[in-house]
């Protein structure tokens, strides 16, 4: 049987940034890369179920980025999934969540897993949308924001948990094949060592086209994308103050502010 | 009178019948030859460790090992007193054995052989005197050893075990202190049993000049000779106690060469053998991971090398390790001699059938018998103290970070320790900045600071983490920075070109992650031009001087403490007020036992007009501040003291104590919190020796206080 696991390559800001010169995104200079943190725990969720040992289990790790990102699939092999597939077209370029989607359940078509797996979210964009847009190119059932999953290799079904409002639990059955979406906590997810990840590079990562999968250069990109960004800002600074002093000076410089803003309303 | 020389000599088995000699020599050979098998199944046992890393001066090591052993300069270190026990007990023995030998040499091999006899006349009496001799210096060194476990009773020998609780397959330890006491009875009274022995043929032989009128030449056994004769014991009695004594001392005698291999008593040569191997740099210098190597570290029992194997031998229970280990000390569940003891026990249940066991019961993690448990390896700080205390020259910290390796490798660690890995490995620092914040400290100086990647200079400066991130540590860093420039030192620091230096990520465990650091500062400084390196972070000074040679940086590189002391005594900086405080100094593992910078900080402060007290332990039996090894960057035990705090407590006994002098930034740290942590704030301060020289030359720092 096969899991699929779908990850990002997701980027942090480093400090002192600058926004692109288009506008629409942060200059790629100031941007640290790592593997979005959700999908370590959607991994580390396949590993559990592969070495629960029930019956054989393949573990496929997919990612839609450019060749940077194979260092985190190997990071991802590393901690011991058995394949990587990356896939990658210049026109995939600019794809939303919904085209990279589209991508992701041709890779799911071509592979047949008994499962999907996606983080919840991703740590960038946040769109939380990704994997549930593959559940529904694939017309595949689906379920988000799992806390807890009870699968056996080879299973029919699985149950899983997840958390609504008030501390109450939702405990659901789920038919195979289906996209789960996995929230963070639900595992511990496993050190990668740089010796292991050194070693993950002997591991080949499978590089699929759009022709491989038989999407059109039109439904990716910006072309096959429904929502496009417009511009990436920061805000103007609110204003804030810290004040200091001993309590009676703090009181009276609050009690100034007070008036000058009560004075400025009216 | 004149007498025949040649009579003047013992005769050996005199009035032995030839059966009885024949018996003897078979008994004498089953003894060696048990000996023998012992050794073979010993040096098995070695054989089945992997390879060992070794240069090949042995004639060198040889040497070294004789003048350790002969001085005996490592028993003696911080305990003269067993020191001097066992002087006693080695030189005794080792004369002893040396006559035994003479005896053979003559008896058996040269008589035989060539008919040549030269154990005899003078030679004789002289033998027979400085033998006695050695028969009461070894009683002497067995009676002090008696006293020292029967009434001294040191917490170091009563072998209570941090790692494990009562009940537990391998907490009793009972075994050992019998061993202890069987292995002192047992020379005492093979000693005892040869005074009488001598004694009781003097009585027998009182008749015949060539022995009676040179009794005195054994003094002991003419001294006991004359108290049996005294007591009325007749020339014939002598006799059968002779031949009683004769057997019961020499059986006791071959019983325990049988049994050194397998006893204690093997120390004798595997002390030698792990003296001989030892590694001046084992802790300063960790191995490195062959290319070809399987693992990443020691999984197995096998995957300890030969000479690992062979120093778990050496080891005698001494307690050294175990008395000042930092873990052991705040009650964590290490303690090195039990770690060494453990995989001893276990090399011995696995390594030593005909049969190697399947790979499945070879393995050393765990909580089994003889395994070691993860909790008891992380508690370790690689602080050193137990390979600079070790009398026989194990060493511990190789063969605990060698294990680490393979729980870094299984993900086996504590969480925050794996998320600073991780955040180590995607920023370059422990803080997880942006590799451009590196240098944001520059920024509150006055002056540039020079770019050691786009100009040349004197002195590169490695910054560190924690002297370039962490705030408090931030403001030493510019101290040193207005120090250097006002010396006019033309320095210059690499920026976000530096990484973490990789010291305590290679303590970790984390041998590949290490690698990625350690290439990566190599490159930046092979493409930087400067004649020498400083550092104020003594863990960067140690793995840059010591451990990036074997990746093809080879620098020049020294701690901030000598720089100054010269720029002093150049009087390239003057010293405007002196202090006159009362200072004590905490001497940094990774500065002074790792690598011997034990003068250059106190000159200093004596040129400041500090007057130093010196802690009870100091130079190289400083005290931990618990943060080595990478412990820094994980929770201390809830309930537990704390190596800093334990630290603190000893600096607040100094009476009038002012300040508390360090100079390495993550003791800063450590002990500004214990301070406030022990409610000794108010009564003395921490600080940087930086800040002291600062304040003595007029520049108190505003925003020190």
């Amino acid at each position: 049987m096969k899991l699929l696991v779908a990850v990002k390559r997701v980027a942090a800001l480093d400090e002192d940034f600058e926004i692109r010169a288009d506008g629409r995104d942060v200059h790629a200079d100031f941007l640290l890369r790592d593997l979005n943190e959700w999908d370590d725990y959607s991994l580390e969720e396949a590993m559990k179920i592969k070495e629960a040992g029930a019956a054989p289990v393949e573990v496929v790790v997919v990612c839609v980025a450019a060749e940077e990102a194979d260092e985190s699939l190997r990071k991802c092999l590393a901690k011991g999934a058995d394949r990587a597939i990356r896939v990658w077209d210049e026109a995939i370029e600019g794809s939303d969540s919904i085209a990279v989607a589209r991508l992701l359940a041709a890779v799911a078509r071509r592979e047949k897993p008994d499962m999907l797996f996606a983080g919840v979210q991703s740590s960038d964009h946040a769109f939380a949308s990704t994997g549930i847009a593959t559940a529904a190119f694939l017309d595949w059932p689906h379920a988000a924001v799992l806390t807890h999953l009870a699968y056996t290799a080879g299973g029919k079904s699985a149950v899983f948990r997840r958390e609504l409002e008030g501390g109450v639990l939702h405990e659901m059955q789920i038919e195979c094949p289906a996209v789960l979406t996995i929230q963070l906590g639900i595992n511990t997810p496993r050190y990668a060592s740089l010796r292991s990840i050194k070693q993950a590079a002997a591991k080949p990562i499978e590089v699929l086209s759009l022709e491989d999968l038989n999407v059109a250069p039109g439904h990716v990109g910006e072309r096959g994308s429904l929502s496009r960004v417009r511009r990436m800002y920061v805000p103007d600074k609110g204003r804030a103050e810290m004040i200091e002093g001993s309590v009676e000076e703090q009181a009276a410089r609050l009690a100034h502010i007070i008036r000058e803003l009560a004075g400025s309303a009216s | 009178m004149t007498r025949d020389p040649t009579a003047v000599t013992r005769v050996l088995f005199e009035d032995f019948a030839p059966a009885a000699i024949a018996a003897f020599y078979v008994i004498a050979f089953a003894a060696v030859t048990v000996f023998c098998f012992g050794v073979y199944v010993e040096v098995r046992k070695y054989r089945r460790g992997s390879a060992a890393d070794m240069d090949g001066r042995l004639l060198a090591r040889l040497q070294a090992m004789i003048g350790t052993v002969l001085s005996h300069r490592t028993i003696a270190h911080r305990d003269r007193a067993a020191g001097a026990a066992h002087r006693l007990i080695f030189y005794g023995f080792v004369l002893l054995f040396l006559g035994t030998a003479t005896i053979t040499l003559d008896y058996d091999i040269l008589g035989p052989l060539f008919g040549v006899h030269f154990w005899q006349g003078a030679f004789y009496l002289w033998f027979s005197l400085v033998l006695d001799v050695a028969g009461v210096l070894l009683t002497g060194g067995l009676l002090y050893m008696m006293y020292r476990r029967g009434w001294l009773k040191p917490p170091k020998l009563d072998y209570a075990r941090p790692d494990r609780q009562p009940g537990d397959a391998d907490y009793d330890r009972s075994g050992y202190r019998r061993e202890d006491w069987a292995f002192l009875w047992t020379l005492l009274v093979i000693v005892a049993t040869g005074y009488l022995l001598e004694a009781a043929r003097l009585v027998w032989l009182e008749a015949t000049p060539d022995v009676w009128a040179y009794r005195w030449w054994s003094p002991a056994g003419a001294a006991l000779a004359e108290g049996l004769r005294a007591a009325g014991m007749s020339a014939a009695s002598g006799g059968v106690l002779r031949t009683g004594l004769w057997w019961f001392h020499g059986l006791l005698a071959l019983l325990f060469i049988a049994l050194i291999p397998f006893t204690k008593v093997k120390h004798i040569l595997t002390a030698a053998g792990s003296l001989m191997l030892r590694d001046p740099l084992a802790a300063q210098r960790l191995p490195r991971v062959p290319e070809q190597q399987q693992r990443a570290g020691a999984q197995y029992i096998t995957d300890f090398s030969w000479k690992q194997l062979l120093s778990l031998d050496a080891c005698t229970k001494c307690g050294r390790c175990h008395e000042v280990c930092p873990a052991r000390a705040v009650g964590a569940p290490l303690s090195p001699r039990d770690v060494i003891l453990s995989l001893r026990e276990f090399a011995n249940r696995t390594l030593e059938s005909a049969t190697l066991p399947a790979q499945a019961e070879l393995d050393v993690h765990g909580k089994g018998p003889g395994q070691v448990t993860m909790e008891t390896l992380w508690s370790c700080r690689t602080c050193m103290a137990c390979v600079e205390v070790c009398p026989v020259a194990i060493e511990h910290v190789p063969v605990i970070v060698q294990m680490r390796r393979q729980l870094v490798e299984a993900g086996q660690m504590d969480p925050q320790l794996k998320k600073t890995l991780q955040t180590i490995h995607k920023t370059g620092n422990s803080f997880g900045e942006g590799k451009r914040k590196r240098a944001a400290w520059t920024k509150a100086l006055p002056f540039a600071v020079k770019d050691a990647r786009k100009e040349p200079v004197d002195v590169l400066w490695f910054v560190g983490d924690y002297a370039s991130f962490d705030p408090r540590n931030q403001k030493v860093t510019q101290g040193l920075a207005w120090l250097l420039q006002e010396a006019g030192v033309d320095f210059g620091i690499l920026y976000e070109g530096e990484s973490n230096a990789g010291n305590d990520v290679r303590r970790v465990g984390e041998e590949g992650l290490y690698e990625v650091l350690a290439t990566s500062n190599i490159e930046s400084l092979s493409a930087a031009s400067f004649k020498t390196i400083v550092t104020t972070d003594p863990h960067s000074y140690n793995t840059i001087r010591n451990e990036y040679p074997d990746f093809g940086g080879r620098y020049e590189i020294e701690h901030y403490t000598t720089l100054l002391l010269r720029l002093l005594q150049e009087g390239r900086l003057r010293i405007a007020h002196p202090l006159g405080l009362r200072v004590t100094f905490h001497d940094p593992c990774h500065l002074g036992r790792f690598n011997k910078g034990y003068d250059a900080p106190r000159e200093i402060l004596r040129l400041l007009g500090c007057e130093l007290i010196e802690m009870g332990r100091c130079r190289a039996n400083s005290f931990c501040c618990g943060a080595g090894g990478g412990r820094i960057w994980m929770p201390d035990p809830v309930g537990l003291d704390r190596p800093a705090h334990n630290r603190m407590r000893e600096a607040a006994a100094i009476p009038g104590l002012q300040v508390y002098v360090v100079s390495c930034p993550k003791d800063l740290t450590m002990f500004e919190d214990a301070l406030k942590a022990t409610g000794n704030e108010g009564r003395f301060v921490v600080r940087e020796l930086i800040e002291l020289v600062r304040e003595a030359r007029g520049q108190r720092q505003a925003d020190r206080q």
